[in-house]
């Protein structure tokens, strides 16, 4: 996983792409090209037949032929094009998957730090939207430009060899001005769509802060005041909106004027040509067919434009997307370590996340030996979480600051640092999968006696076995949706599976009730004979019988020792303890 | 031969789709479900545009209409202008220019359709959204602490625009197309009714194709969207869970498993490409073919000189206008079938009726005349029926007087507020203000006269003054500023860079946490209830904002009738009476003093806490606190 930290464009991988199923396309372009060919002979067939017929030349023997030429074409086109624009949209599909693929890949091996700056939302847009942008130029665009480019150039082959240049080229005047009106009036649509877009996030916003401090608003009696700022977004809305179809209408009533301006010009110019007998009535027939071919590709040329322009941009962003390179990566000559022991030390003089005015961390040191427990206490934003998030390099430590071993975290392999280490976040973060794989997340094939023995430590078992399936039992939205505290004993059961040398526990016990707490602490003590435990809490039962107990307030070490030193030294967790009384920790 | 027919909807897609990042799970995630029912309760919205439906459709047969007859002009042209020795070239001048007038005609009725059509349909939204919004802050409490806010805000923002696609899009297809349908065929009987009748095969042909179709598009349709809603829940839940993936070194496997559903996505949507392709195809080819036919039928009577060749002419046109509009028919399933799918989600909400009733008849209350005596009469309370929190809560607080409740977490300090405030009614028992209950009094009138400062700080979007005056036009600048500085405020506001005007983005991030808890104080003074709860959250503050905000907290307290509830005993030493809570009873009560003497739970906890003669002793207000106390300290029995 660490040696693909090359840059890949997604411009070079479309390149490779298309390069690499360059005889597809070139079967899909073929079908396209054959099929603009063959129908363009149709207002031509209808012409010819049109001048027998008026010819009195015609049977009804000819008359099946031409019958039978309008069916050979009008079917030979259909199946021709169909042919073509299913290989290049099935192409620009599987091209929709890699990208997906690569851009999972890519975003596995970017840091916590990485994702904690953008919005989960906006990263999901880019890879359902913005690939899909890509996508839909690579097949319908390629299909679209192909087709309008050859329709365009067989139509006016075909009218200037069998009606009339001159005919043409007057006809075709107001046509020309298709493109450049879609070109030039497409992006003010798409301007004026995004304008009612943000309008619309803008109201989405509002109604979730609204809802979200509804019991401010009721308290308060403002419903008014918070409906009537909700009014103003949604007229806000209406307003953008109709501007938005002001001018898609606009567009769709030009286009078809244009059209018929020059239906106008050929129908009176043509109609001279073929009173004065410079045309034939065929011709004049066939013409006004070809009109309607020419206007077609002509309009769609505008489309394609666009339609490419949005997916470079969206390329463009993807772009930007995959520049980002890991932050955290191996070290470039990884210590070899053989069995990690679990010994920790922290001689940190600062830690200051990038987005950050002020250190979360400063002058923060302290060792643990291997087999010790050390609880760390503090107030929320005292930063524990940050501190325990460095020693599996989660966000980065600055170099010869944290050590495990002895060793620099930076100078261990990502992947000897990472199996050394279980950890057990706050939320008891579970994926939306069975019991059995959540539990079971660090190995390949866990047997069942190792998922039920580590969900038994982690008091976890008989929850198991109340679920429908068992270890088989889905959780999340799609399954048995668990509480607080069934979430954070699965994620224990699944650090106890992993049995590193070096365990954390994130206040992951916060959910848990005094006895689940009690057994899971009696289990740690037994499991975990000789290996490392760091455990932050916030109800200090967790961690009075911890080797060493660090006091973190804002980012300092400001106390520390054992329970019952720091009770006596009368600190800040002496008075923590004291407040916590009430729901009988000390008793 | 109308070329390529994915190259449409490049310029209908006027309406936009909703942009809130939050809600493309919820966009992908789509359920098929819902009933033609749901839609039709959402009729009434669009009632008032009665008016506006009607020009629509007049406007719609005017533009159909000016489609109809130009096929017709050409065929006038060819058979009176053009065809064997007919030089009438004045006549052609004529046709030509009819031609551009009908056009000209067409255009501006489909531009004042569309224009009148949509401003219907956006104004049906508009007050959906407000009666959905109104209705929704009208609940109560239970209905949040059961309903997604995610949720809400997709009822509110998309589903409203899904459904309004069917007060336009669907509308106007069925309309715009279905008449075109109708026309053409109309036309085509009045200019031969036999050949006319030949092409009314076409129709079952076509049927048969679409339902032959219909139901593997449909599949097609909704096995690729399934399967794109779970490519976007993997990815949501594994960029949060990122970390779990990295620190357990599972990156492998997670791509592993997305690249099951990803391949699986491709196929579905490969396979729903393929299906259309050969729907849009099929109908194509059906098309070129019955074109071959009328050239056969039309061909062989203008032999037998039974009809003109413009007719064959026009013929040949209408056949091919014939399958457009049917084309644009059958796209309006989807449409019809997501819009059936959002109005049955907001008919769900609609549906929920308040569980704390407002009262049928309220005598209003004068707030200014309110003197602020709250009485908790035997209060008994349960979240769930079968687990009540509190028990026979009985208290007095006289007005002006501050009362500190205690207790530990879970104790049902907490409940205490949300049951004064009217969040949720009590089981048993009766809470009183100036002796009326609070039952009686129409709930806009009791927030008035009872404030709330709460645990967690909510901040709007907006300047540090609409935060304080929430954005109220009836609370001054003078009284904003005032009030900041009456909770020591001012100064940290004054030192912003833009100060009062200082916007605050992503819920207050740009404040600490004291800072926001002095916001939170300045509103409440801003607000100027008579009666006062504050949640005190001093418990997770750092030790130099909660010197910050105890001398915000002094100020509020003046003056009012205040219930603190605290989670450190240092903030109601003074309180004029202390409840201390356990399980849901009220234990103890008395002052500071007299619960010390008494020697029970509430001395054991202060021993604890370790913080003999605090700092605070020189508060400014002291003398106000020391008034007389009401309740003698009693051990209540359990």
């Amino acid at each position: 996983m660490t040696e693909r930290t090359k840059v890949q464009d997604p411009k070079h991988l479309l390149r490779d792409y298309m390069w690499a199923h360059k005889w597809l396309y070139a079967f899909g372009f073929l079908c396209i090209v054959v099929s603009e060919f063959v129908s363009v002979q149709f207002p031509n067939i209808i012409g010819q037949f049109t001048d027998r017929l008026q010819a009195h030349q015609l049977t009804m023997a000819g008359v099946l032929h031409y019958v039978g030429l309008l069916f050979i074409v009008g079917a030979g086109y259909v199946v021709l094009y169909g042919f073509g624009q299913m290989s290049n949209g099935r192409l620009g599909r599987i091209f929709e998957y890699q990208l997906r693929k690569r851009l999972f890949e890519h975003w596995e091996l970017l840091p916590t730090a990485y994702f904690r700056k953008r919005s989960i939302g906006d990263l999901l847009n880019h890879a359902m939207t913005d690939v899909q942008t890509v996508r839909e130029a690579l097949s319908q665009g390629l299909n679209i430009l192909t087709n309008a480019l050859f329709l365009l150039a067989a139509a006016l082959v075909m009218t200037f060899r069998t009606v009339s240049v001159k005919l043409t080229l007057v006809s075709i005047i107001p046509l020309l001005f298709l493109p450049v009106f879609i070109i030039w009036w497409g992006p003010k649509i798409r301007d004026s769509s995004r304008r009612a877009q943000e309008a619309l996030s803008d109201m989405a916003e509002l109604t979730e802060e609204s809802l979200t401090a509804i019991r401010l608003i009721k308290a308060t009696a403002n419903e008014d005041v918070e409906a009537l700022r909700f009014t103003r977004r949604v007229d806000e809305i209406v307003r953008r909106q109709m501007g938005v179809f002001r001018k898609t209408a606009m567009f769709q009533s030009v286009i078809p004027f244009l059209g018929s301006l020059s239906f106008a010009i050929a129908l009176l110019y043509g109609g001279y040509l073929t009173i004065t007998r410079q045309i034939q009535l065929g011709g004049f027939v066939a013409f006004t067919l070809y009109l309607g071919m020419i206007m077609q590709p002509l309009q769609q040329l505008g489309f394609v434009f666009n339609n490419f322009q949005r997916a470079s941009a969206s390329l463009l962003r993807l772009g930007v997307l995959f520049s980002e390179l890991p932050s955290i990566t191996d070290p470039e000559h990884p210590i070899e370590v053989q069995t990690i022991e679990g010994a920790i030390e922290v001689r940190l003089p600062s830690f200051q996340y990038e987005d950050a005015d002020v250190p979360t961390l400063q002058d923060v040191a302290f060792s643990v030996q291997p087999g010790q427990t050390l609880g760390i206490v503090g107030r929320t934003g005292a930063g524990k979480t940050t501190l325990v998030n460095l020693f599996p390099r989660i966000f980065d430590p600055p170099p010869g600051t944290v050590f495990i071993d002895g060793h620099d975290v930076r100078d261990l392999a990502l992947v000897t640092l990472r199996e050394a280490i279980a950890y057990v976040p706050q939320d008891g973060f579970l994926f939306s999968t069975t019991i059995r794989e959540n539990i079971g997340f660090s190995k390949e094939h866990p047997t069942d006696e190792e998922l039920l023995e580590a969900a038994r430590h982690a008091s976890f078992l008989e929850e198991i076995e109340t679920f429908p399936d068992g270890l088989d039992t889905v959780v999340g939205e799609r399954g048995v949706s668990l509480s607080g505290g069934q979430k954070q004993r699965a994620a224990i059961a699944r650090a106890f599976l992993k049995n590193a040398p070096i365990l954390i526990l994130d206040d992951s016990l916060s959910a848990v009730d005094m006895n689940t707490e009690k057994r899971i602490i009696a289990s740690i003590d037994r499991l975990r004979k000789g290996k490392t435990n760091i455990i932050i809490a916030h109800r200090l039962s967790a961690v009075r019988h911890a080797d060493q107990i660090i006091v973190l307030d804002g980012g300092r070490v400001v106390e520390r020792g054992t329970h019952e030193s720091l009770l006596a030294a009368g600190g800040i967790y002496a008075s923590m303890v004291a407040l916590q009384a009430g729901e009988g920790v000390t008793a | 031969m109308s070329g390529p027919a994915d190259s449409s909807g490049q310029t209908r897609r006027g309406a936009a789709q909703p942009a809130n990042p939050a809600d493309v799970t919820e966009r992908y995630a789509q359920r098929p479900q819902g009933s033609f029912k749901a839609l039709l309760r959402l009729l009434p919205y669009a009632k008032p545009f009665r008016m506006q439906f009607l020009i629509v459709f007049v406007l719609v047969v005017v533009f159909n209409l000016s489609n109809v007859y130009q096929p017709y002009l050409v065929k006038v042209a060819i058979d009176r202008d053009l065809s064997n020795g007919a030089h009438n070239y004045t006549g052609l001048l004529h046709i030509s220019l009819l031609y551009v007038g009908l056009v000209l005609v067409g255009v501006l009725a489909s531009f004042a359709q569309i224009m009148v059509l949509q401003y219907s349909g956006q104004s049906i939204i508009r007050q959906i959204r407000l009666d959905l919004f109104r209705h929704i802050e009208r609940q109560s409490m239970k209905f949040f602490d059961e309903t997604a806010i995610g949720r809400l805000v997709t009822n509110v923002s998309s589903d409203t625009e899904t459904v309004s696609q069917f007060f336009t899009q669907f509308f106007l297809s069925m309309v715009r197309d279905g008449l075109s349908v109708l026309m053409t065929i109309v036309a085509m009987f009045e200019l031969d009714w036999r050949i006319a009748s030949y092409a009314m095969v076409l129709i079952p042909i076509l049927f048969g194709i679409s339902m032959a179709f219909r139901k593997h598009l449909r599949q097609a349709y909704q096995v690729t969207r399934t399967r794109l809603s779970s490519i976007v829940a993997f990815l949501a839940e594994n960029l949060a869970g990122i970390r779990i993936t990295q620190i357990f070194h599972q990156e492998r496997r997670q791509a592993r498993a997305f690249e099951v559903l990803n391949s699986a996505h491709r196929q579905a949507n490969v396979w729903n490409y393929q299906v259309s392709v050969l729907f849009n195809r099929t109908f194509e080819l059906l098309g070129n073919l019955a074109v071959a036919a009328v050239v056969w039928v039309g061909g062989s009577a203008v032999l037998r000189h039974a009809i003109l060749f413009g007719t064959l002419y026009a013929f040949i046109t209408y056949i091919r206008q014939f399958f457009q509009p049917i084309n644009a028919l059958t796209q309006q399933w989807n449409t019809l079938q997501a819009s059936m799918v959002s109005a049955d989600r907001i008919g769900r909400v609609f549906m929920v009726e308040p569980i704390v009733e407002e009262p049928i008849q309220a005598d209003p209350v004068v707030v200014d005349d309110v003197a602020g005596l709250v009485e908790f009469r035997d209060v008994s309370f349960a979240y769930q029926t079968g687990r009540p929190v509190l028990h026979h809560i009985d208290f007095r607080v006289e007005p002006g007087q501050l009362v500190g409740v205690v207790g530990a977490t879970g104790a049902g300090k907490s409940s205490i507020m949300s049951l004064l405030t009217r969040f949720y009614d009590p089981t048993e028992g009766q809470i009183c203000i100036d002796g009326r209950d609070i039952r009686t009094m129409a709930q806009r009138d009791l927030h008035r006269v009872v404030g709330l400062v709460q645990q967690d700080v909510y901040l709007f979007s907006g300047t540090i003054a609409d935060n304080i005056r929430l954005f109220r036009s009836d609370i001054s600048d003078e009284t904003v500023v005032a009030s900041a500085k009456a909770v020591g405020a001012h100064e940290m506001i004054s030192r912003l860079p833009r100060g009062y005007d200082t916007p605050l983005y992503g819920k207050g991030a740009n404040l600490s946490m004291g800072e926001r808890q002095l916001i939170a104080f300045a509103r409440v003074v801003a607000l100027n209830p008579k009666i006062l709860i504050l949640d005190e959250a001093t418990a997770s503050l750092d030790s130099q904002t909660e010197e910050l905000v105890n001398i915000g907290l002094q100020a509020v307290s003046q003056n009012r009738t205040t219930l603190v509830i605290a989670h450190r005993l240092a903030t109601i030493r003074h309180a004029d009476v202390i409840l201390v809570l356990e399980r849901g009873r009220i234990v103890e009560r008395g002052t500071h003093e007299e619960l010390l003497a008494l020697g029970g739970l509430y001395a054991e906890l202060h021993r604890k806490s370790g913080i003999e003669a605090a700092p605070e002793e020189n508060r400014p207000h002291q003398e106000t606190y020391a008034s007389s106390v009401l309740v003698h300290p009693t051990r209540v029995p359990e």
